[in-house]
Order: C-alpha cells, then structure tokens, then sequence
C-alpha cells in the first residue's frame, strides 16, 4: 500500500466526488486530501459536467442512486463524449445486476457503502494505474 | 285486523265502509281465501314489508290469486305491525271501488297509526296475561291458605293479598298497617313476633316463624310465616362506577321531563363479583288514575357482544400492526439508504481523523472537524432509528394533536430512498396555514405512506413519461385537512374504484393487498374519508380528509 509520500507522481491530481449526500460530500474530500489529492465534490452529475473542472478530473467517485441522472447515466455520457475518466462507484445498493453493468461500462471500481479508508486507496491505486 | 292466536292468524276486527256509514264487527274468525288475497298475506308475514297493490285488476305479482281475481278489488294494501322486529299482526286494507288511493301521504298516516296500534296491542296484551296471572294466583292462594304480605320497613307500607286479608279476617277495602297486624297477634305472642320482626329488619335476614292469631270472635288461629328479606338496592349500586354519573344524570333528567327515553351501555356488578354489560333502554311511563308513573327499563345482556367487539378491536389493532411491519420490509431500501449515508461519513471522518492524529505533526484542526462531522452524522442515524421505532411498536390508538405538514414530511424523508431507486420526482405542496388535526401520528403516517409506496408502484413500468409524485395538504372549509397523493402512473379504471379498497386485493406478486383496506379503516376511525380519483391526464390520485375539530374522539 502506497502511502502519500510515495506516490508523488499523482500528488495533488484531482479527484472529483459526486453524491447528493451531504455527509459524502463532506467526509470524503477531506479523506482524499490526507491521501494527498487535490478534492472537489459535486451535488449531481448534471452539476459535474456543467463545471469546468471536467477535464482535470484524473478520477472520479461516483454515486449511483441520486435523483436526475445516475450515477450509471453519467458514465455512458462521458464515454459517448470520448472523457476517459477512470471511475470507481460507491453506493449502498447491493445489487448485482447493477454492478455487472457498472464493469461492462468500464468502471475501474465498485465500493459498498460504507467502505474503509483502506479499501478506498486500494480502489484509488488500481483506478490510477499505480501499483 | 288480524292478530296471531297461537299457531294460527286470526281476523280479530272488521270495519267496513259505505256510502253513509262505517261498520265494525268483532270476526275473531280465522284467515281464509275469501276474506282477504292469501298471498298477499303470506307475503307480508314472511317479508314483514308492507304489500302495496295500486291496482288490483291489472298486472301485479299477484294477480293469480283467487281473491284477486274474484272480488274485484282495486287498491290493496297490506301493512305488517312490528315492534322492532317482531311481527304482531297485520292490517289489511282494501278498495273495491277506485285504484290508486293508497297515496304516499295516506301510507304514511297508516302506517303511524299501525305502529301505534302494534304498541297498544302489546300493552293490552300483557295486561290481559297480568289480569291472567293474577287470578290464577288468588285461586292457588286461597286452595293453599296461604297468604301473602310485603312489608316496608323503612315507610311502613304494607301490602296484602286477597287471603291475607280473608285470614285475618279485616276487610277488603282496608289498607293493612303494622297496627293492625299486632290488633290481631295474640297478646301472648306479641313480644316474641316483635322481636323477630325487629332482628330481620335490622340483620336484614329471612323471617321463619310461627304464632298465634286472636280474632275479634275470639277463635285462634296458628300461622307459619315465612318471608325473604329484599335489600333496596338502588340501581345505582348495581351499577359500575364509571357509568353512575350519566346514568343519574339521565334518570334524573327523564324525572324532570327533560327526556322521554334514554339508552345507555353499562356494566352491572353481580352478587358474586363479576361484571355484566348490559343495553338498557330507559322509559318514563306516565301515570294514571289507578296506578302512579313509574320508569320502565328493558335491559338486554349485551356481554358476549361486548366480548365480540373488544376481540374485533383487539384483531384490528393488530392487523394495522403487521400492516405497518410490512410496509416497512417494503422500506428497506430506504432504511439501507438513509442509515448507509451517515455511516458512511461516520467511517470516513474517523478515517480521515486518524490519519491526521497520526501525521507528522498532527492537524489537530482538522481532527475536530472530523470529529464534529461525525457528531452530526452519528445524530442523523438516530434520527432515522427515531422515526422508524414509533413505526414499529404496536401501541393502542393515541388521541394528540398531529401537524400533517410535519409528519408527511417525516414521511417523505423515511422514503427518500426507494423514490430515488424509482427515479421519481417529488413535489410538495403544502397549505401554510394547515390546521392541527386529532388523531394517532404514526396510524396516520402509517397511512401517508402506504399511499406514497402505491403510487410508487403505480409508476414502476412507467418509461414513456417522468415519474412525477405530487403531495399535497390543504385546508377546507368545513373546518378539515386534506392530504392528496398524485401520480403519473398506470391509473385505474373509474367502475373498478371499490375493487382497489378491498382487503387482499392486490396486483403486485408478493402485495398483502392490505395496505389501501387498512388506511381506509385507519381515517374512518378519524372520522374521515379516503377516495381515489383518475387523474385527467395519467395515473390517480389518492386523498383523505379529517375534521380538525379539537373535540374529536378518536
């Protein structure tokens, strides 16, 4: 397991959370930047793809359930836009079907809320190409 | 008229009418094809409803009979005498000359005047068997030389019967005193009567013993008496405690002519401690010439119906209990969804805060909001915890003041979950000035959510259209509140309105089908009602209305 000073190369890249919850909203970011990411959340997908932050987003953690358009929903967006984005989902739905879909879309990776820190940075390793 | 005489009906009286005059004879024959249509007759005796022919001659039900036929008639009309429900004899009327004169108005005065007969009937009838009772009382008395006294302590009244009188020997028009008891005890017996009159009176114990009479002629006579003490109860302390109040009250006012009648349900304590339920419906019987106005009370032992009832309760408290369990297992996406979200904070501040204890040096700042975020996070669970136990619990109905803004929105909020997994929009629009309404909270969210998971459901299959979930509360004039649920769903067929509100009707596959059958017995009991309407444009709506009257009993 990396920790933050190893991974200097991806320091300070941003990472783009994007959950209608308030507490996700609040807790993650400050997470990631002890991970030693730069951190910006959004209250729905619609918001994160108005904002101008898209195209220095080197990853994003993704919601799924939120009202308007879903987690899975932005993911097909982005990709028939041609964004890269590698994108790691959390949600509180244990729901198989929607996992399968998730990966055929080319998720980098699926967390169950509530998820430890430690799980999340293994997410953030795989999703970022750093071993 | 024809009145029942054992196991046959017989015509008792018959009036008849002419041009100058009207004839009455006492028949007191029995019931033939040529007095009157027999099936005309037997219809009413077996319907108890009123026969009402406007035109004999035509086509009628009963245009086969044989009378009908024979005698011509025109207007019939056969009207049953009840008392309640029991049949006491029939009227029947008849013109053989023009049609149609039994009009509404005419009926009307019938079948007021019959009611009346059927209670005079009743009266003389029981009067005659008291009559009956009577004589038959007197002819055993004097066969048994025997006769028999009530006595009064407290006033003195003394009451004889006719062979009291005949043994000792006073005459018939006198009225009967302790004085003149003891003018007829023999002067050796009169200590010994008196002290065993005294110790009954005051023990309130039976009287068994003998002694001599002396009569005026100076003849003995040897009597055994034997009588059973009588303790005046008042009804009143028969009656339980809860109800003597208003019984008192009512009697009271039924005595000052305030009432003509009352009803009332109570419990009446038996001699061996238990408790009955009884229906007592309480009359003042106003007097006459020969006997002065006394209350009557005809009292019907309603404890099984009373055991019945509070069983029904009993049950329902219990269905809407598992109602209420099982609208929740339909809420576990949203139990899952809103405890998963502060948890989820929960681990991740506590994450992050150890993270910083543990750097070099240590942001201790950070750390308390952290920890801060948590505190809040922590109290968000409780909250959904909170909510969700009150809908848990199987209590009795409350009576409090609920605010149905509030509790929708709590509502609402308990559901957040499966309407985001159902991709619905939801809009409210709640009135500013909603009044409180009496009532049981959470039977009321209880039933604000089963209709928001209906229209949940209604919407399920919808993809051509958006979901849209409009929940309103208004207030209307009348003085109540109406909450609306409306959807975009699949609606429903406007004949087929009933069946949605049957128990156990259902189209989903793992539905109990209670939900809409409960909710309606639910605002019933708030004195309210719930009614489903289609919407002009797709899906339904579905409302209820309580009064917001404070001095609502639920």
């Amino acid at each position: 397991m990396k920790s933050c000073q190893e991974r200097s190369a991806v320091e300070r890249s941003l990472v783009a959370v994007v959950d209608d919850d308030e507490s996700v909203r609040e807790s993650l970011p400050a997470l990631l930047r002890v991970f030693g990411f730069a951190a910006h959340a959004f209250s729905s997908a619609e918001e994160f793809l108005a904002s101008d932050r898209l195209g220095e987003t080197r990853c994003l953690i993704l919601d799924i359930a939120m009202p308007g358009m879903t987690g899975l929903d932005l993911q097909r967006q982005l990709r028939i836009h041609g964004h890269t984005i590698p994108i790691i989902f959390i949600t509180a739905q244990r729901d198989e079907a929607v996992r399968a879909r998730a990966f055929e879309q080319g998720a980098a990776g699926f967390l169950l809320k509530p998820f430890s820190d430690t799980a999340l940075l293994a997410a953030l390793n795989t999703a970022l190409g750093v071993r | 008229m024809i009145l029942p005489r054992g196991d046959e009906y017989r015509i008792e009286a018959e009036a008849t009418t002419s041009s100058s005059e009207v004839k009455v004879e006492l028949r007191q024959t029995s019931v033939t094809a040529a007095d009157l249509p027999e099936s005309v007759f037997r219809y009413a005796l077996r319907t108890k409803e009123c026969v009402l022919i406007h035109d004999a001659s035509g086509q009628s039900s009963f245009s086969a009979d044989e009378y009908v036929r024979e005698h011509h008639a025109r207007s019939v009309l056969c009207l049953p005498l009840l008392k309640q429900t029991r049949l006491l004899g029939v009227l029947y009327l008849e013109n053989n000359l023009t049609p149609h004169v039994f009009i509404p108005a005419r009926i009307a005065v019938l079948k007021l005047l019959a009611s009346q007969a059927a209670i005079s009937l009743e009266n003389a009838r029981f009067y005659r068997d008291a009559q009956q009772m009577e004589a038959y009382l007197k002819a055993a008395q004097t066969l048994s030389h025997t006769g028999s006294f009530g006595w009064r302590p407290a006033t003195g009244e003394i009451v004889w019967s006719e062979e009291t009188y005949q043994i000792t020997g006073y005459d018939r028009g006198t009225k009967p005193t302790l004085e003149l008891v003891f003018q007829r005890i023999h002067p050796e017996d009169t200590v010994f009567v008196q002290e065993a009159l005294d110790r009954g009176t005051l023990n309130g114990t039976d009287l068994d013993f003998e002694h001599r009479l002396l009569l005026p002629d100076g003849s003995v006579k040897c009597v055994h008496i034997v009588a059973h003490a009588v303790r005046d109860e008042s009804f009143l302390e028969l009656t339980h405690e809860d109800y003597r109040a208003s019984n008192w009250e009512f009697s009271t006012e039924l005595l000052e002519g305030k009432r003509k009648q009352f009803q009332i349900e109570k419990q009446y304590w038996r001699k061996d401690g238990s408790s009955i339920w009884v229906s007592n419906n309480v009359s003042l019987v106003p007097g006459t010439k020969s006997m002065p106005r006394f209350i009557m009370a005809l009292s019907e032992d309603i404890t099984e119906r009373k055991r019945a009832q509070d069983a029904l309760h009993h049950a329902q408290m219990e269905l809407a209990h598992a109602t209420r369990i099982a609208t929740i297992g339909q809420l576990s996406a949203s139990i899952a969804h809103e405890l998963n979200q502060p948890l989820t904070g929960i681990i991740t501040n506590c994450s992050t805060c150890l993270r910083m204890l543990t750097g070099d040096p240590p942001n201790l700042d950070g750390a308390r909001e952290t920890v801060r975020r948590t505190m809040r996070d922590a109290n968000r669970a409780s909250e959904v915890i909170t909510r969700l136990r009150a809908l848990f619990s199987k209590r009795e109905a409350t009576a409090e003041s609920v605010d149905l803004n509030e509790s929708t929105r709590e509502v609402i909020a308990l559901s957040l979950g499966e309407l985001q997994k159902g991709q619905v929009i939801v809009r409210t629009e709640f009135a500013d000035d909603l009044p409180l309404v009496t009532g049981d909270r959470v039977q009321l969210q209880q039933v604000v959510l089963n209709l928001l998971l209906n229209a949940l459901d209604a919407m399920n299959n919808v993809n051509d259209r958006p979901r849209e979930l409009v929940i309103r509360t208004e207030r209307w004039k009348g003085e109540c509140v109406c909450v609306s649920v409306r959807d975009s769903g699949v609606g429903f067929e406007p004949h087929a309105v009933d069946k949605l509100f049957e128990a156990f009707y259902t189209t989903k596959h793992d539905g109990m089908g209670m939900g809409l059958s409960v909710s309606r017995s639910i605002i019933e009991s708030h004195h309210g009602r719930l009614w489903a309407t289609p919407n002009d444009g797709p899906g339904a709506t579905l409302s209820f209305s309580i009064p917001c009257r404070t001095d609502t009993k639920v």
